[in-house]
């Protein structure tokens, strides 16, 4: 299974449903909720959104691909689920 | 400071602004509410009413962007999805809330 | 102790969407007009004390000049603070900064208290507020 990281905000109830998706799909995860890191590991994070051209949370990478917002058939196209 | 007084007050300030720019509260009162309490949160962390889903960068002409209702700096995008980005405003005519998948710019045709 | 209404202005000197401040008794009070209702409270902002008449009233919501506080004229009610004045981390002139960082300091432990309001009565043209 390809590997999935995201980046969440604790504010956003499409990053929680985003985390349901992959609970649920029993796809393991990580996650960073960009408003509870450090300065400097928030900074890395926006550096990656810009690079991305992303301007708003949920942030999943799955492999290779990037998907902003919550978009679960995406996901599942990515994962091949 | 009492945030059920506070949402109401946001509700008041928010719908004058959105409104004449084609957009309405979304009819999910659950994702509307929540929304809300978030960004009470978010003022009385920070003193302004952010939007819940985007990223705060300590920096001003970026951070003004995402001052909730930040409709008028995303008005493309938005009025091409029918929603901003948290979903907490919509299109006037949008019944069906749930049928607006959250898309950024370059998936519309945009940037 | 006994509340009494005493007159406070002529009606017609607060228009709808309108604030004005009178002066009785040693109190200073603003007088709002709600969609033709009266509402009455302390010209003092529960923030740092600005004059609330030189605010803005939108609907039964007034928003201090100063820094932005807000509070719900007919409860009295602190809805929200002040607005950060550094929003955004921008750094004002170096001359200021020093002095502006200090004021901050201050600032952020200064509590937005909810303001005291009085009951009011239109009688014969006049608004009248009880103290």
């Amino acid at each position: 299974m390809k590997k999935v990281n995201m980046y969440a905000l604790s504010t956003c109830p499409w990053c929680r449903k985003t985390k349901m998706f992959f609970t649920e799909h029993n796809v393991p995860f990580s996650s960073i909720d960009y408003d509870l890191a450090d300065e400097a590991t928030q900074a890395k994070i926006s550096e990656e959104l810009d690079a991305a051209g992303a301007t708003g949370f949920p942030f999943v990478r799955i492999g290779e691909e990037i998907i902003t917002g919550y978009q679960p058939e995406r996901y599942s196209r990515a994962l091949g689920i | 400071m009492n945030t059920e007084s506070r949402k109401k007050a946001l509700r008041y300030f928010f719908e004058k602004v959105v409104a004449p720019m084609g957009f309405k509260f979304t009819p999910d009162a659950e994702l509307a509410d929540f929304l809300l309490e978030q960004e009470v949160i978010l003022e009385t962390k920070h003193g302004i009413p952010f939007c819940p889903c985007q990223p705060l960068h300590h920096d001003r002409s970026r951070d003004m962007k995402i001052v909730c209702p930040c409709i008028p700096f995303h008005r493309e995008h938005f009025d091409e999805i029918k929603r901003c980005w948290c979903g907490l405003f919509v299109h006037q005519d949008i019944v069906d809330p749930d049928s607006l998948p959250q898309l950024p710019p370059h998936e519309v045709g945009l940037e | 102790m006994n509340k009494k209404f005493v007159r406070a202005m002529p009606a017609d000197e607060v228009a709808p969407g309108g604030m004005r401040v009178v002066e009785i008794d040693g109190h200073e009070i603003v007088v709002c007009n709600w969609r033709g209702r009266y509402f009455a409270v302390q010209r003092r902002c529960g923030h740092m004390n600005a004059p609330l008449d030189i605010g803005t009233l939108d609907g039964k919501y007034v928003t201090c000049a100063m820094h932005c506080a807000q509070f719900d004229v007919t409860t009295g009610e602190a809805l929200s603070g002040p607005v950060p004045a550094d929003f955004g981390g921008e750094s004002p002139p170096a001359n200021l900064s020093g002095y502006l960082e200090h004021v901050g300091m201050q600032m952020k432990h200064v509590r937005t208290e909810s303001i005291s309001t009085y009951d009011t009565k239109v009688e014969a043209g006049w608004v009248h507020v009880a103290l």
